[in-house]
This record gives C-alpha cells, sequence and structure tokens, in this order.
C-alpha cells in the first residue's frame, strides 16, 4: 500500500513466553490522528517499535510510505517520542535540538519547534536541569523538530499534569492541521476519545476494535439499567435491548443497547422498583472491550 | 555526522570525568612524581619518562571515559533516540570514534606541554611529533576495550569496569610507578599488559631509539582482541536494544 503512511501486516513479537504482539494488522492512511488505546502490556510499545523499525517483528511485515521502517527513517519521513527516555545530560535544549533537526534535509526553524512545545525561552537550559514536564517537551520537540510527515508518539502525556497535557494537545491539532500522520499510543480514554480521527483498541497484542471513538462507543457502550428485584430474574434477560445482565445482592443491572425499550418493557412488567438509568462512557466501553467476554 | 561530533565534543568537555581522569590527575600526578625522581636515571631522563607515563595515563583516561559514555547513553535511551532520526548506525560508532580520538588529544597535549614549560624538557622534534604520534594513535586498542564495555554492560556498570580496567592497566602497567621497582612475577605479567607496551614505545622514543617491535606486536595483538570483543558486544547490544 503505497498510499498509506504506515502499514502492520499479521506483524507478531513474542519475548519468551509472553506474545507481546499477535498477527496485528492496521494500516494509517496519510493525514489521519490515530489513538492506539490499551491498557498497559497490552502491546502498544513493541507494535510502535516494530513500525519504527527498532524491534524486528518474528513474522509480518511493517512498511511506512511503502518502504521499510528503518530506511524510511533514513530519509527522515518518521519523528518518534518513545515512551521513555532518549535525553542526555550535560548540552543544552537548544544544542540538543539543533543536533536534532542537523539530522534532516528539511527541519523545522529552531523557534518554531520551540513554540509548538511550548518551550520559548528554555533554548539555554541544561536538559539535566529541567523538570520532569520540561523533559517531556523536549522529548516532544524532538520528534517534531526533523519536520517529517509521520509522528509516532508513546504515551506522550503520562507525565504531564492537566494544564501541561492541555498545551501539548494544543501544539498537536496545529500539527495535524499541517497534514502531518500522527500516532499516539495512550491509555486515557478521554485523550484518544478528544484527539483522535480515528481509535485503534488494543488488547493482548491483538487489535479489538477501531473506529472513530463514536462507533467506538456505538460498539459496546451499552447503558446500564438497574432495578431492584427479588426471586427470579433470568426472564430480566429476554428484555428487549437487554445484553448482558449482572446480580448484585438484590440489585440487577441490565447492560441495554436499547434503554428506552427495556426501561418500558420493565415498567409493563410492574418491575421498576428503585429504577436507575447510567449512561455508558469510554471507560466502560474499554473495560467492555478489553474484558476477556466481550458482548 | 559532524553535528553529532559537535555535540559529543561539547558533552565531553563539559564532563567532570573526562577533565579529573583525562586532564587534572595526570598534570598534577605528573608534577608531583617528577619531583619525587622515581624514574630511573638522571632527574633529566627521569622527568622525560615520567612526563611519557603521565601523558599516557591521561590519554588512556579520556579512552576509557569515551567507553564510559557510550554505557551512560545506552542506559538513557539516547542511541534508541539516534536510531529514530535519519542518522546511520556506522555514522553513529564512526562520530564517537572520531570523538574519542579528539578528546585524547587535549589530555596528552597538557601532559606534554607541562614538561615543557615546567618541567624544562627538551626534545627534537622528530622525538616529539613521534611521542604525540604514538601516544594518539596508541589508545586506539584502549577504546575499543571501553567502547565494549559500554555496550556490554549498562550506565553504571560500564563506569565502573571501565575506572576498574583504566586503573589495573595504568598501575600493572607501569605509568604509575615504573615495572623496575615491581617483584619479577608482577614485572613478568606488566611486559604482556597492552598499557606497557603503549607507553614503551614513547619511553623508547624520548631516550632515543625506535619504538620497539616486541611492543607494537604485543599491542597491534591486544588491538586484534579488544576489537573483536567491542564488535560482539556492540553485535549483542544492537540485538537487545
Ligand atoms: N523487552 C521485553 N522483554 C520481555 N518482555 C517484554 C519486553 N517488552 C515488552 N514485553 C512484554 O510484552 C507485553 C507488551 O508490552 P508493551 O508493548 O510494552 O505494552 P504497552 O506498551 O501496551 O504497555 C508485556 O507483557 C510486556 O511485559
Ligand atoms: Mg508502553
Amino acid at each position: 500500500m503505497e498510499n498509506d503512511a504506515v502499514s502492520l501486516t499479521a506483524v507478531t513479537k513474542s519475548f519468551r513466553a509472553v506474545r507481546a504482539v499477535d498477527g496485528l494488522t492496521l494500516a494509517i492512511p496519510r493525514g489521519q490522528t490515530v489513538a492506539l488505546l490499551g491498557p498497559n502490556g497490552a502491546g502498544k510499545s513493541t507494535t510502535i517499535g516494530m513500525l519504527l523499525g527498532l524491534i524486528p517483528p518474528d513474522s509480518g511485515k511493517a512498511v511506512l510510505f511503502g518502504l521499510d521502517p528503518g530506511q524510511a527513517v533514513r530519509q527522515g519521513l518518521a519523528g518518534a517520542m518513545p515512551q521513555e527516555g532518549g535525553l542526555i545530560p550535560r548540552v543544552t535544549v537548544g544544542e540538543l535540538l539543533t543536533f536534532v533537526a542537523g539530522t534532516y534535509r528539511a527541519p523545522l526553524p529552531l523557534g518554531q519547534v520551540l513554540a509548538l512545545a511550548q518551550m520559548t525561552g528554555l533554548e539555554n537550559r541544561r536538559v539535566d536541569k529541567l523538570s520532569g514536564g520540561q523533559a517531556q517537551r523536549v522529548r516532544f520537540a524532538m520528534a517534531l523538530v526533523g519536520d517529517p510527515r509521520l509522528i509516532v508518539l508513546d504515551e506522550p502525556t503520562a507525565a504531564l499534569d492537566v494544564e501541561a497535557r492541555r498545551e501539548f494537545w494544543s501544539g498537536m491539532r496545529t500539527l495535524a492541521g499541517r497534514g502531518k500522520t500522527i500516532l499516539f499510543s495512550t491509555h486515557y480514554l478521554d485523550e484518544a476519545d478528544e484527539q483522535a480521527d480515528r481509535v485503534v483498541v488494543i488488547d493482548r497484542g491483538r487489535v479489538v476494535a477501531d473506529g472513530t471513538s463514536a462507533e467506538i462507543k456505538k460498539i459496546v457502550a451499552l447503558t446500564t439499567v438497574s432495578v431492584t428485584t427479588s426471586g427470579e430474574v433470568s426472564w430480566l434477560g429476554d428484555l428487549p435491548g437487554v445484553r448482558r445482565l449482572e446480580v448484585r445482592g438484590d440489585r440487577v443491572h441490565l447492560r441495554s443497547a436499547d434503554p428506552d425499550a427495556t426501561v418500558m418493557a420493565l415498567a409493563r412488567a410492574g418491575a421498576v422498583r428503585d429504577l436507575e438509568v447510567t449512561p455508558a462512557d469510554l471507560e466502560d466501553a474499554f473495560v467492555a472491550l478489553t474484558a476477556k467476554e466481550t458482548v | 555526522m559532524f553535528g553529532y561530533i559537535r555535540l559529543e565534543l561539547l558533552r565531553t568537555i563539559r564532563d567532570g570525568g573526562y577533565v579529573i581522569f583525562g586532564i587534572a590527575s595526570p598534570v598534577v600526578m605528573y608534577l608531583v612524581l617528577s619531583n619525587l625522581a622515581l624514574a630511573p636515571g638522571d632527574e633529566r631522563s627521569g622527568s622525560i619518562v615520567t612526563m611519557v607515563s603521565m601523558a599516557a595515563y591521561g590519554a588512556l583516561g579520556c579512552a576509557f571515559n569515551n567507553g564510559s559514555g557510550i554505557g551512560e547513553d545506552r542506559s538513557a535511551g539516547w542511541l534508541r533516540q539516534l536510531r529514530l532520526t535519519p542518522l546511520g548506525p556506522v555514522q553513529v560508532v564512526a562520530g564517537k570514534i572520531v570523538t574519542g580520538a579528539v578528546g585524547v588529544v587535549p589530555s596528552i597535549a597538557a601532559v606534554l606541554l607541562t614538561g615543557v614549560l615546567v618541567n624544562h624538557v627538551e626534545l627534537s622534534p622528530g622525538q616529539w611529533l613521534s611521542i604525540v604520534g604514538l601516544l594518539w594513535a596508541g589508545t586506539i586498542p584502549f577504546a575499543l576495550l571501553g567502547l565494549g564495555n559500554g555496550y556490554a554492560l549498562t550506565g553504571q556498570t560500564a563506569s565502573m569496569a571501565n575506572i576498574a580496567a583504566f586503573l589495573g592497566l595504568s598501575i600493572v602497567g607501569g605509568l604509575w610507578v615504573p615495572t623496575m621497582g615491581f617483584p619479577g612475577w608482577l614485572r613478568a605479567i606488566a611486559e604482556w599488559t597492552p598499557s606497557n607496551s603503549y607507553a614503551t614505545m614513547s619511553w623508547h622514543v624520548a631516550a632515543g631509539t625506535a619504538p620497539g617491535a616486541r611492543a607494537v606486536a604485543i599491542l597491534c595483538g591486544w588491538l586484534a582482541v579488544f576489537g573483536l570483543y567491542a564488535l560482539y558486544a556492540y553485535r549483542r547490544a544492537g540485538r537487545t536494544a
């Protein structure tokens, strides 16, 4: 697929007994912002390592812009921020970024990079004297200073507070607006929801859902209808819209794709004692997706 | 690659380990030892021998310190970051070797200049050139051993191993105290060490003779050993990075 920025075909990687990535296939067209969403240990970093050419897959194929990942990186087509590390002591922010910029053919001007990474005024600071949040911004700046077409970020906001996170995403949106392809991993659901055109949920090294965040929610985000009952409850599972039934003490929780119909049916049956209706959020969707038993 | 070398040189001159082991300590030790006159011969030739010993000692310090830097870089994830730039692995390794080679020069120069300015050492221009050249080129095996440790071990461990190798080779090789004063068995060992062969070449030149085939051969042997070690460690590190 010459046209895709990223193309992973059935990539698999095991670390001894652990199958970190298990036959994962993913194509990202140019210009898309994609969130790789999954819990810790889902295989996000390993997937990213394979698509950047850092980790050779046991089987399957990774391709960037129609090229071998290592080759694409050598041509300056990709910039990346690994989950951790990459900073060295005894250099200033400006020296470090100037060096990284110099390895690319057509880098961004330093001033612009500092502005995008919200670091203006910090270029003469020693990298080893930065706060955690500032260090994170330098790492981000290293990923984008070469003005690559593809920017890959592994849990970019993990060390940032709320304010810094907001600023970070505003920089990212600027880049997305310039037509960059962006792939970021996260286990923050709200981030995937708000920042990405497309959310790819992975768990145990496999893609378990792939779509816009609205689509992801629709697949599994079920409203919970709860009532208090006594006696036989299994019939509640057959009510319209109900996909799953959970009993906790004398409360029954019905996961429903059509809560209106479910509530109406409960009313007709005279079973609306302590009725409670809770809309789903992406958190629920996520739990449902990555739980062993999906609906 | 010039950008990389520039960056690495900046980091080197700001590195306390480099300044202490590579420059300050050999100069200070030279001043102390040459005044104690431990080396054989009259005061003048003793001062020359000590000057060469301490220049060699400083050069080794730089070479090993450079190798420790690689261990540090690996632990910091810097080598991985470099792999995410258009810089190729060959350029990175070559850049590191050039940086190491350039970094050795100030150390050798500092001790030799101290010799000229403070202890009024006088040698012919040809001798000076040969000594600088031999001391400089002769650091390659040690640079490789240091890099090998940097690739084989991580951060702190690599530094410890390199400092141990540096001090061990300096002492056993007779750079601190001439091997003349060693017990026989230790002297036998010393004569096979790379550090002793390394300094012997320049001691000979300073005394007005040729570097000595035996010393050159032993050093070349170690060059092969450490080169293979560095290559092995580099390959292995690449697989696990
Ligand atoms: N270098 C490694 N050696 C051994 N196991 C690893 C290594 N890297 C990752 N793993 C394992 O592979 C699985 C996926 O890890 P990772 O890709 O880091 O997940 P994520 O980034 O989603 O948290 C985990 O079980 C992790 O312990
Ligand atoms: Mg990870």
